[in-house]
């Protein structure tokens, strides 16, 4: 189950990417087909667990899938996401981007399903594909798909040499889903900062991120919203399953470190969305901020803050994704993303006015819906560790980001209807349908945050290490 | 006069007999049959024998004889060496199978046969004396071979091979005298003695062999003539040259660095190769960004991925040699892909496939070469779920754990520069470009497109069950 999982998107995007035409409404029917598809086998098989032994040596590593408790979330995301994204795609050579959309699912589902850190590097490395190949077709210049596929790869790299490091010294990377200090003396931080450089590049985080404002403002809206959403969290599930569950001792070490990077990060994204005249790249920046905020939660430890970090990564999946999306058929519209033209969405197009409206509203952490939760029990723990400065940090950042999030709706849905720019039809239904589960899912987690965080989703897996040439812990 | 060797000397080379039988059947039967049978005759004769050659020397797996006085040992290591060389050979074959090419005659194919027979004779040579008999057998017909298309180029990568060339094998020799000299050997396994450490003539006669292997190899600051030669020979000879050439001389290395070095020199002696791997690595990785033309880029990759492999026997381990080996064989399978396509999209001496501008909105045009060659190219760079991403992080388990820490971050270093010169040509292939004109499509013969599909497989197969063979030392006796 667990490796239909993983292969039907993948078979099913490479057959889409080999196949001939251009009907719209067949490739996004098999593209939903396939997403909602992997979203019930993921919760038929979430407590499944498959291994099948892949080398002996230099270190044991296996084949092993499982789905842990914030994977399952990640994926339930993911999958939620693609559907949507695939429904929303209008473009007129979708074959390509569906099939890609697709590819792309499967690589990152492969990522979270993974237990083993070297099938984990694999996929994490199998995820780039597809997002350069859309930027290869569809950017206005070759320079973003450079720019993602150099950081990314080299990021890749990283966590490849770390991963081959901490096999030898550990004996296994089949080690996720357990806990304790794997590795311990001089090579420690060495291979914790391994893995933590190449997890902040995808994040990204201050000074990692150049490539990203970049990416997701060429990527077409859809792919934009799964890369958004879900592969800028592939990073931060590393930090969870890798460097908190193996290596708490050097976060620990590091946690200054950590939270400086997470506090430029929450800043300088939030300062940098402010003054941005394109529409998705105000996305772009306050993403950095809002991931800034989890990576600060990630360096505290403290269970409350990754309660609420746990919680935010899905909810900042949620709310970017819609906002992308929403960006999307506002570019489609209108033909244009910059703020300086952009008026009155709200007056000629109400329903698109609206879900753009809410999908704001969560990102700027309005009470009710998931955002809100997210950030108040992260900052909450954020407190609770002692670290106030950095808390009030946080605090101003929230303030910053109500300030961009109203520029940006102030820009786009306020207003005069601007005469020079085409009057459209409001969203369609399949349009509407593509938005509207990820805002009732916001809806849902802002009024019953506990779904998320009562299943202890990050209640880091208490089992034993696999290896015994690992130093115990005391 | 009665030779001194038994039939189980001549049992142990029979896969050489039947390689070079091939070649000599091949050449007889174009003479009789010349006006009646087409050239695919004796191309699917030396296919034919090539895959013969392969089964008699898989049933060599598992034994362990020292022929000929211990000139020519059968072990894990040749057959499986042997194997990467055969596979080269039938790679090459395979790509001469594409349509046109006239000038490939059954004289080029049995001079390839021969030359493929060379390289066999390297993977089990343990004496100098073997050594250099097979580096010349391998070199002098591709002397010939090199300069095959009618064109500039390739006239002048004959020449360059040839001058250059030997120049290696007049450096080789040298050391190997040296090397009687220090012993009164020819035996490799001689020079492992703690005697040899104090005396200089085996110091100086090693460092020649090195540096004659080095300049086989094409390592930086040897590496200049190999993307020449490479593009000027014709397609099938430089996808023979870029696999069997490496394989055989690797494996001369191999069992060099392993078996014939007193345990005192190996680290002092080996440190200048290892340092000349990792600035291959660099050297011909960034050779790469500024080609235009797809053997080249070839070439200076093969520069680079000798460089891995090398990274590989660092510290000559027990697990390195697995290792490398494992790399070796998916460069292997992977760089034949790569030419399959080219040859795929290519017509006899004209070699559309080799320009890179050909490839230019191939995406569009020709959407499943497309694929299979951003598929391995992607391989090359060592980004899964392809073997060379498996290759490449049990190399760098290997160089890391053998404590060649640097060599293991040039190795990273050199992987992120190459991805970049290899998605140059994935960009050419998928960016729309309006002044590509709709092309006419080139007819592909059907033997290249076997090739690439059975690379194709192999390259995703090794990912997943990798082949580490167990048992490749002793390396002599």
């Amino acid at each position: 189950m667990l490796l239909a999982l993983v292969l039907l998107p993948i078979v099913a995007g490479s057959a889409m990417l080999l196949s001939r035409g251009e009907d719209r409404r067949t490739y996004r029917g098999i593209g939903v087909a396939v997403a909602l598809a992997t979203l019930a086998i993921a919760v038929a098989a979430r407590s499944e667990d498959w291994s099948v032994p892949w080398l002996r040596a230099p270190f044991v590593a296996n084949f092993h899938l499982g789905i842990g408790t914030l994977a399952f979330w990640l994926i339930a995301l993911l999958a939620l996401c693609t559907a949507c994204a695939v429904l929303a795609v209008d473009s007129a050579r979708p074959r390509a981007l569906v099939g890609q959309l697709l590819l792309l699912e499967g690589a990152m589902l492969g990522l979270f399903v993974s237990r083993d850190l070297l099938l984990f590097a694999l996929f994490y490395d199998l995820m780039l594909v597809p997002v350069f190949f859309v930027l290869l077709e569809r950017s206005e210049h070759p320079r973003d798909a450079w720019r993602y596929i150099i950081y990314n790869f080299a990021g890749g790299l990283l966590l490849l040499l770390a991963t081959a490091a901490f096999g030898v010294l550990h004996g296994t990377t089949d080690v996720i889903g357990s806990a304790g200090n794997a590795i311990a003396g001089a090579w420690a931080p060495w291979i914790f900062w391994g893995f933590a450089i190449a997890f902040l590049v995808k994040t990204p985080a201050f000074p990692l991120h150049t490539w990203m404002p970049n990416t997701y403002a060429s990527l077409p809206a859809p792919v934009a919203a799964v890369v958004g959403a879900v592969q800028s969290k592939a990073g931060l599930y590393g930090f969870f399953v890798v460097a908190l569950a193996l290596m708490p001792q050097e976060v620990a070490r590091y946690s200054g470190a950590l939270i400086v990077i997470g506090s430029i990060s929450l800043l300088y994204g939030a300062v940098a969305a402010l003054v941005q005249t394109d529409a998705k790249r105000v996305v772009a920046y306050s993403s950095l901020s809002h991931l800034g905020l989890i990576v600060i939660a990630i360096a505290t430890q403290q269970p409350l803050a990754l309660a609420g970090a746990a919680l935010y990564i899905v909810a900042h999946g949620l709310f970017t994704a819609a906002l992308f999306i929403g960006l999307g058929y506002v570019e489609e519209r209108e033909e244009t993303r910059s703020l300086a033209r952009l008026r009155g969405i709200g007056a000629k197009n109400p329903r698109l006015a609206g879900a753009l409206t809410i999908a704001g509203l969560a990102m700027l952490g309005l009470p009710g819906l998931a955002g809100f939760v997210g950030e108040l029990v992260i900052i909450a723990g954020i407190v609770q560790s002692g670290n106030i400065a950095v808390a009030v940090v946080a605090v101003i950042s929230v303030v910053l980001a109500s300030a961009y999030v109203l520029r940006l709706f102030q820009g786009i849905v306020n207003g005069p209807v601007v005469h020079d720019l085409p009057v459209r039809r409001d969203l369609t239904w399949r349009e509407g349908i593509a938005i509207a589960p990820l805002l009732l899912a916001l809806l849902y987690l802002g009024v019953n945050p506990h779904a998320v965080l009562a299943g202890g989703a990050v209640a880091i897996p208490r089992a034993p290490l696999s290896s015994t040439s690992g130093v115990p812990t005391p | 006069m009665t030779l001194p060797f038994t039939h189980v000397d001549w049992a142990a080379i029979a896969p050489l007999e039947v390689l070079a039988a091939t070649g000599l059947l091949v050449l007889l039967l174009d003479l009789v049959l010349r006006p009646f049978a087409p050239r695919a005759l004796s191309l699917g004769i030396a296919i034919l024998g090539t895959i013969v050659t392969a089964v008699t020397i898989g049933q060599q797996y598992g034994t362990n004889v020292a022929a000929f006085n211990g000139g020519y040992i059968v072990g894990n290591f040749s057959v499986l060496f042997g194997a990467v060389v055969l596979l080269g050979t039938l790679g090459a074959l395979a790509l001469m199978g594409r349509g046109g090419g006239d000038r490939e005659s059954a004289g080029t194919i049995a001079l390839l046969l021969w030359s493929a027979c060379g390289a066999l004779l390297l993977t089990g040579a343990s004496t100098t004396m073997t050594v250099f008999l097979g580096i010349e057998l391998l070199s002098l017909s591709l002397y010939c071979l090199c300069g095959l298309a009618d064109r500039a180029s390739a006239r002048e990568a004959a020449l360059k091979y040839l001058l250059l060339s030997s120049t290696a094998s007049a450096v080789l020799l040298f050391g190997m005298a040296l090397l009687f000299g220090a012993s009164g050997s020819v035996s490799l396994a001689a020079l492992a003695t703690p005697a040899m450490v104090g005396n200089p003539l085996f110091w100086m006669g090693s460092g020649f062999f090195l540096v004659g292997i080095a300049f086989k190899l094409s390592l930086v600051p040897f590496h200049a003539w190999a993307p020449d030669v490479y593009e000027g020979a014709p397609l099938p000879i430089t996808a023979f040259m870029t696999v069997v050439t490496k394989a055989a001389t690797i494996a001369i290395f191999a069992r060099f660095a392993y078996a014939a070095l007193p345990s005192g020199a190996s680290q002092v002696l080996l440190l200048p190769v290892w340092i000349v791997a990792g600035i291959s690595m660099i050297v011909g990785n960034v050779g790469m960004l500024a080609q235009h033309d797809l053997k080249r880029l070839l070439g200076y990759s093969g520069i680079a991925q000798v460089g891995y492999i090398l990274a590989a026997l660092a510290g000559t381990t027990r697990l390195g040699l697995r290792y490398a080996f494992f790399y070796l064989a998916v460069y292997a399978v992977m760089n034949l892909g790569a030419f399959a396509v080219a040859a795929a999209l290519s017509t006899g001496d004209a070699e559309e496939g080799a320009r890179l501008e050909t490839y230019r909105g191939l995406g569009a045009r020709r959407p499943l070469l497309a694929a299979a060659m951003t598929f391995f190219l992607l391989a090359l760079a060592g980004l899964p779920p392809t073997a060379g991403f498996l290759g490449k992080i049990l190399i760098l388990a290997a160089t890391a754990g053998s404590g060649y820490l640097w060599l293991a971050a040039l190795l990273l270093a050199g992987t992120a520069i190459s991805l970049y010169a290899y998605a140059k040509v994935i960009m050419a292939m998928y960016r729309p470009d309006h002044r590509v004109r709709a092309a006419e499509p080139v007819r592909s013969a059907p033997l290249p497109w076997v090739s690439l599909a059975l690379c194709l497989v192999a390259t995703v197969a090794l990912t997943f069950y990798p082949l580490l063979p167990t048992g490749l030392l002793p390396l002599v006796k």
